[in-house]
């Protein structure tokens, strides 16, 4: 039989039972857009930690004190004492090629007030760097100024929940306001959402040079640097850059870890995309559950068509034929269903992403893909114990419609 | 040419064995017409489906222009029907969703041949049976005898040597039954075998040679010539 003759024949026969058809189609096309939407969702997650992590600054490379062994091995006895991480190894940093900007850091907590208000905020020691590094955003005024970063001075910068809970709607520019009892004068506000992201939240801290910071909470030590390499392809040898210049400064003691942004987000990656990949495969057993359902209809449909099939075989046509005539009908069924289903799960993704605008959305190239062949894998198994069973009817029982 | 060499078949009704065929011994030769009468139950359903390699003998041998075909596989005696054998059912067994020109299409779909040629024959045969203006209706708009010529149409589309007709004019009124008839006869002068199956005596008599069934054997078998 030719092709596009098994074509029609199954076409008839789809078009000859319309509720039939209808049934089964909506089964799959819910099953395939399932799949698509809820990948989307996975993949949209994905992408809004990934965004989020972009919003950390580029290139980025965390430096921390103590190094930090996660390879096992012998107890952990002497791990715990550190070398101090100080500004002038921070400076040091900054002399590399493959380093464009360096961030000392010291964090701490503190009551931070204005008149009678008071707030207890997180207050971050550090140097003009860190604007560059974290990709931050003036709303008024400006950052801390650049200079000798051993050299502290009675200056901040707040976020911008910080300013509104202290002055309200009033300026606060060279105001001056209590950090931990010292004052500070107010020469900048940072932007809304500038900042934002894992990690702090910038909005509701204040900003003080990192000399400063450290006699404020008596703190000998960085909290940690965070350097933004030259580019995407310096990192790894910023990396090195940092541990090498770290050591020589610590009597070759490799005393630091340093953490990239990639291998976080590599992690992030890793796991989420995993977790597209679970919830994609739950949604595919919706698929199996319209499997079961075609099954069950085209059981129904092969005790209906008997006479035909008793018919097709005594004009001739083997046993094999008309197996090959039903699962190219069940194919078919798959196929269209998996289109219906498409259509509804890109409508469905269009209108999340409609609805949720920040969102960031989207179908991975693979769920289609998978999608539409999990609905013919499904068609093609689950028809096949029907359509063995009109293969091997007797073509005299079945000509008498028993 | 057929030659049935003590064929036996046997059924199973609950408890009972019933011998639909007991030992027959028959030869029909090639452009014969014969018509198969008796009661029902008298074996002449199973008699045709055993012709039309619809179904087995338990015993005895079955020759079909010389070959032996007990012992062909499934697939093979699906190709000789076919080839081979033309059906024509009491209850027309045309597929209600395709047209007329469509069912009589269907057994070359199955062969494989190019759409052009069949649309010629399927053209011709329409036009053998007077149904050339009925082509693309679907059988529910046709009548009782129009239905039936379309399936004498599709029965003969392959060319076959041999005509089996089973009742074929169990459902229809006189005057199409005529009709019928003399087109399955008009086939029969051009050369096809014709078997027609029959508990209608006024249709069996037309026929040259008429085989009587009793219980599962051949009680008389007579030949006009």
């Amino acid at each position: 039989m030719r092709l596009a003759d098994v074509f029609r024949f199954c076409m008839s026969a789809l078009v000859g039972a319309r509720a039939r058809t209808w049934l089964m189609l909506l089964a799959m096309a819910i099953g395939v857009s399932s799949v698509l939407l809820l990948t989307a969702v996975g993949e949209g997650t994905r992408r809004y930690v990934n965004d989020q992590f972009m919003n950390l600054g580029s290139h980025l490379l965390i430096v921390m004190p103590g190094k930090l062994e996660t390879t096992g091995g012998q107890p952990p006895i002497l791990s715990a004492t550190q070398v101090d991480l100080t500004i002038d190894d921070a400076v040091a940093l900054s002399q590399s090629q493959s380093i464009r900007r360096v961030a000392p850091m010291v964090l701490g907590n503190a009551p931070v007030s204005y008149g009678q208000r008071e707030r207890a905020v997180n207050v971050i020691g550090s140097t003009a760097g860190l604007y560059g590094v974290r990709k931050l955003k003036m709303l008024s005024g400006r950052f801390l100024p650049s200079g000798d970063p051993t050299r502290g001075a009675a200056i901040a910068v707040i976020g911008d929940t910080l300013k509104t809970e202290l002055f309200g709607s009033a300026r606060a520019l060279g105001e001056r306001i209590r950090i931990d009892g010292q004052k500070f004068q107010v020469i900048g506000v940072l932007k809304e959402a500038s900042g934002a992201g894992v990690g702090m939240d910038l909005r509701d801290s204040a900003v003080i040079p990192v000399a400063t910071a450290q006699s404020l909470f008596d703190s000998p030590s960085l909290f940690r640097v965070m350097v933004e390499a030259d580019g995407h392809s310096a990192i790894s040898r910023a990396e090195n850059a940092i541990i090498d210049i770290l050591r020589a400064r610590h009597n070759g003691e490799e005393d630091v870890t340093v953490i990239t942004q990639d291998a976080m987000l590599e992690t992030f990656n890793t796991i989420l995309g995993s977790l597209t990949l679970a919830v994609g495969g739950i949604a595919a057993i919706s698929l199996a559950v319209a499997g079961v359902l075609i099954m069950n209809v085209m059981l129904v449909a092969v005790s209906q068509r008997k006479t035909e099939i008793g018919l097709l075989k005594a004009i001739g046509a083997p046993g094999t034929q008309i197996l090959r005539l039903f699962l190219a009908e069940a194919c078919m069924l798959a196929l269209l269903g998996a289109i219906v289903g498409l259509i509804l799960g890109f409508a469905g993704v269009w209108g999340l992403a409609a609805a949720l605008p920040d969102f960031p959305i989207g179908v991975p190239f693979w769920a289609p893909i998978a999608a539409t062949a999990t609905s013919l894998g499904t068609g093609l198994i689950f028809c096949f114990i029907p359509a063995r069973r009109a293969a091997k009817l007797d073509p005299v029982l079945a000509l008498a419609g028993h | 040419m057929i030659q049935f060499s003590s064929v036996s078949r046997e059924f199973e009704v609950g408890e009972e064995r019933v011998h639909a065929l007991r030992n027959i011994d028959l030869e029909i030769k090639d452009g014969e017409y014969a018509a198969i009468m008796g009661p029902s139950g008298s074996g002449k359903s199973t008699m045709l489906n055993i012709l039309g390699l619809l179904d087995r003998a338990d015993q005895g041998q079955y020759f079909l222009n010389g070959e032996d075909t007990t012992l062909l596989t499934e697939k093979k005696r699906a190709s000789l029907r076919r080839r081979q054998f033309g059906f024509v059912f009491q209850s027309f067994h045309l597929v209600p969703r395709m047209t007329a020109a469509q069912n009589v299409e269907l057994p070359l779909n199955l062969d494989g041949v190019p759409p052009r040629e069949r649309r010629q024959r399927v053209r011709d045969a329409l036009d053998a049976m007077g149904l050339s203006d009925r082509a693309h209706h679907r059988p529910s708009q046709l009548s009782g005898g129009q239905r039936q010529r379309v399936a004498i149409a599709r029965a003969t589309i392959t060319q076959p040597g041999v005509l089996l007709a089973d009742e074929p004019t169990g459902n229809l009124d006189t005057k199409s039954g005529q009709e019928v008839i003399q087109a399955l006869e008009v086939l029969n002068q051009r050369g096809i075998t014709l078997i027609i199956i029959t508990h209608n005596p006024a249709i069996g008599d037309r026929a040259r040679r008429r085989i009587h069934m009793q219980d599962g054997s051949i009680e008389d078998d007579t030949d006009s010539n």
